[in-house]
């Protein structure tokens, strides 16, 4: 007897789980993350957070032709030794967002035997920039170009208490922003990125150039091509674009982009170099900037990325540069491919594109390259990547001194 | 006959003596006495209302005392229940509440120095104003950029449908952002005040204060008077603060002809609910920041608040009152913060006036206020005698644009432009 009981609970025990799991989905579905940890669910009675199983296939039924199937529809109850009936799908004639059931990922008209790998902004590549610079068919230089670094070096660029006014503004962002304590991390991130913006477009008012730029956020960029056999694509939101009327200056000249051809694209051999992206059969080619093509301000001039972002992803730095060049990348190709079409080949006009990166105290740049559309092999021309990696903009904001063994830690 | 004449008699008596002229009694130090007991005060501990009435006075004594950081400490230390007040509230009427509780006396239309084109069609731009001027090719410059900016969120940009009643989020909020550090960074050739600012999105705003009093109605305390307490929470939607304060509108003692209306009602009418929490006087940043007064605050009307779905509640008529409620709301609170930072409150008055801006829009409708901040003296001891009350000066909402239609604004009103480009020139 006992057996029986047992195997009854085993039986009705996942059922059990399941239903309260789904209450849980339901729950987690309100709440913002996935904890439920000090909250209460007076709906739920057994415990919340359990393993979250895998749904387990439907047991298919055969139907063998020939024999009649003689069930207890008419009974219109349960008689045992007669078969369960099979009753045909009903189907709702209107669209009721709470009970969408998706089909098949077979079934779906964007369905396709080729997969597609997708580099979104939670990514987190495993080899990093390598990766990065394999997947873009790139070359790697240390340092930024000379082009930007006499930029930086022109005394006519600079304003004057400078120094003053970044400690201020670094101060503003990391001390003195809340009525708590100190801010967190993600506040205190963005706000320290748009107090340098703004100092930075205080000098509009020596370079009038400035004013032919704007910031997009939330921007979707879709782009595609392939490396090889296999197809990639780069997609979605990644942070703060500024757009601007006139392209940026082209870096590298004609000698050192033909000097690119014979260098040797890195490879990482056990590991392939699609790792940690997202494998998909149901997608849509698709090029896009993320705005429609009499926009003002076509150029992509700089792209700004949070360490997090609206993801919850923490990206350590590798990581935050490959997507950065990632992303630069994407935003290159599909302006190469609205000037040029989707013809591979050699640019005549290289597009640079670049990106600043920070987790609040760490800052990466990029500065990309666009030299070719022609990515299927791996030889030919490559694009050109400049790193400028972690520069510390300050050693530390702390609102109280930290004390270890009664003395004042630095 | 002798002349009758009266002799001196101090020749008589100083015959043969020394003539004394009139001494002058110089001003000397009375010789000081030590006093030899210490002065007769009431008890600090005793359970004697003189004894309260000196506790009293000596914390009164130690908050004049302190520095300014000590002194917002030592007047939001004791949280008791308080009314909070919302800026952006349904409740109906809540701008004459609000100025009550404010001390705040409301004028139509803005001061001298801005200028508002009556007509839409026979606007210019700000060249001819004796305060503001830009040259009409920085005007056109900025025209184009909001056109722009005005397009690239609701057209130029691939965006998904936005969820429900997060509309204003997803087309109007970076549009703002955009609108507002374009304009700074344009015209800060032009005003020098701008050079040197610093702006803020989503910053937090808090002030807490007392106005009125009330008798206890129950409980051990009932029978006792006591002050009613507020708060206000706001969370604008950027700011931009300055190193000086705005120059004043009208004088410190100036008579303001608009009255403040008094209401008689309890705040729970509004309705307003009390709850007991952190007392916050904040201006956006922390005391040590050195730019600490306040310039230009912008306020998005939030989903629930927009013109349709007013008009769905047939609440027609409260929208432009929920703008004015917001305006003078925010802008007490800013200014009164503003003036708390600089040593100033209820107790010790404000020397110079605290004078700050606000832009309240919804995307497509645009108001304007202006506010001077005459008197931290709200409290009921020192509102006694207090012939000084805020100002806040404010537009009905001028329409921006009418619709975007295939990729082209139309009918862009250049008015509220103007209005913007001199709100920002002010210093």
């Amino acid at each position: 007897m006992f057996k029986e009981t047992a195997k009854r609970f085993k039986a009705t025990a996942p059922l059990l789980l399941q239903s309260a799991l789904f209450r849980q989905a339901r729950i987690s579905t309100i709440r913002v993350g996935n904890s439920v940890h000090g909250h209460r669910y007076f709906n739920v009675s057994c415990i919340l957070n359990a393993k979250v199983l895998p749904r387990k296939k439907p047991r298919v039924k055969v139907d063998i032709p020939g024999l009649e199937r003689i069930t207890y529809a008419d009974r219109m109850h349960f008689v045992p030794g007669l078969a369960k009936p099979f009753f045909p799908v009903w189907e709702r004639d209107w669209n009721d967002p709470s009970h969408f059931y998706s089909s098949k990922l077979e079934e779906m008209p964007l369905h396709k035997e080729k997969q597609c790998f997708i580099f979104s902004q939670s990514t987190n590549p495993l080899e990093g920039v390598r990766q990065a610079l394999w997947l873009t068919k790139s070359n790697l230089t240390k340092g930024l170009p000379d082009q930007v670094l006499s930029l930086v070096n022109n005394k006519a660029n600079q304003m004057e208490n400078l120094d003053d006014r970044v400690q201020n503004a670094i101060r503003h962002a990391c001390l003195w922003d809340t009525t708590e304590e100190e801010p967190s991390r993600e506040k205190y991130c963005g706000t320290l990125v748009r107090n340098l913006l703004h100092l930075c477009g205080s000098l509009q008012a020596t370079h009038p150039g400035l004013g032919r730029r704007i910031f997009a956020e939330k921007y979707s960029l879709a782009a595609t091509w392939s490396r090889g056999d296999e197809l990639f694509q780069v997609r979605g939101k990644n942070g703060l674009l500024l757009n601007s009327m006139d392209p940026l200056p082209v870096v590298a000249g004609k000698e050192e982009i033909q000097n690119t051809a014979d260098h040797i694209l890195e490879t990482f051999y056990p590991i392939s170099p699609t790792i940690d992206l997202q494998r998909v059969h149901v997608y849509k080619e698709l090029s896009h900037t993320g705005f429609k093509d009499d926009y003002p301000y076509p150029h992509a001039h700089t792209l700004f990325i949070l360490r997090a972002g609206d993801t919850l992803v923490n990206l350590p730095p590798e990581q935050l540069r490959a997507k950065m060049i990632m992303f630069a990348f994407g935003n290159a190709l599909t302006r190469a491919q609205t000037l040029h079409g989707t013809k591979a080949g050699v640019l005549e006009e290289p597009i640079v594109v670049q990106s600043v990166a920070t987790d609040g105290q760490m800052f990466q740049f990029v500065v990309f390259q666009l030299n070719t559309t022609d990515l299927q092999p791996d030889e030919g021309v490559k694009n050109m990547v400049w790193i400028d990696e972690d520069q510390l903009l300050y050693d530390s904001a702390i609102v109280c001194p930290v004390l270890k063994r009664k003395v004042v830690h630095v | 006959m002798a002349v009758c004449s009266r002799l001196p008699l101090q020749s008589l008596i100083h015959k043969h003596a020394h003539v004394c002229r009139t001494v002058r009694i110089v001003h000397t130090n009375a010789a000081t006495e030590e006093p030899v007991y210490p002065p007769v005060l009431p008890s600090l501990t005793a359970k004697s209302r003189s004894s309260k009435g000196r506790r009293i006075a000596e914390h009164l004594e130690k908050i004049r005392a302190a520095d300014v950081h000590e002194k917002l400490d030592l007047l939001t230390r004791v949280q008791r229940k308080k009314y909070v007040l919302y800026p952006q509230t349904f409740a109906l009427n809540a701008d004459k509440w609000y100025q009550h509780f404010t001390k705040t006396a409301y004028v139509p239309g803005l001061p001298e120095k801005f200028i508002v084109d009556e007509d839409k069609e026979k606007s210019v731009p700000a060249t001819n104003n004796a305060h503001f001027s830009i040259d009409e090719k920085t005007f056109g410059d900025i025209r184009s950029y909001v056109c722009h900016s005005i397009l690239q969120e609701n057209w130029y940009m691939k965006k998904r449908r936005p969820f429900l009643q997060r509309e204003q989020e997803h087309f109007v909020s970076p549009f703002l952002r955009n609108l507002i550090s374009g304009l700074t960074h344009t015209l800060a050739k032009h005003n020098p005040v701008l050079q040197l600012s610093s702006l803020d999105f989503d910053p937090q705003v808090n002030f807490y204060w007392m106005r009125g009093q009330r008798t206890i109605p129950r409980g051990h305390r009932s029978g006792r008077v006591e002050p009613i307490r507020f708060q206000i929470d706001d969370k604008p939607h950027s700011q931009i603060r300055i190193h000086e304060q705005l120059t004043q509108f009208v004088p410190l003692e100036e008579v303001i002809s608009a009255e403040v209306p008094e209401i008689k009602l309890a705040p729970d009418l509004l309705p307003m609910f009390r709850r007991q929490y952190e007392n916050n006087i904040f201006t956006g940043v922390k005391l040590p920041d050195p730019l600490c007064h306040g310039h230009t605050q912008f306020h998005m009307v939030p989903d629930r608040y927009r013109r349709d779905k007013m008009a769905k509640r047939n609440l027609t008529d409260q929208v432009e009152v929920y703008l004015r409620a917001n305006g003078i709301a925010s802008l007490f609170a800013w200014t009164g913060a503003q003036a708390m930072y600089q040593g100033f409150w209820s107790r010790m008055d404000v020397t110079r006036p605290f004078v700050s801006q606000a832009v309240i829009t919804d995307g497509q409708y645009f108001s304007f206020f202006c506010y001077q901040l005459n008197t931290l003296a709200l409290s009921v001891e020192t509102d006694a005698g207090n012939p000084r009350k805020n100002v806040c000066w404010g537009t009905d909402s001028f329409r921006l644009f009418e619709e975007v239609k295939d990729g082209a604004v139309v009918g862009l009103d250049d008015r509220v432009l103007n209005l913007l480009v001199q709100f920002l020139l002010n210093k």
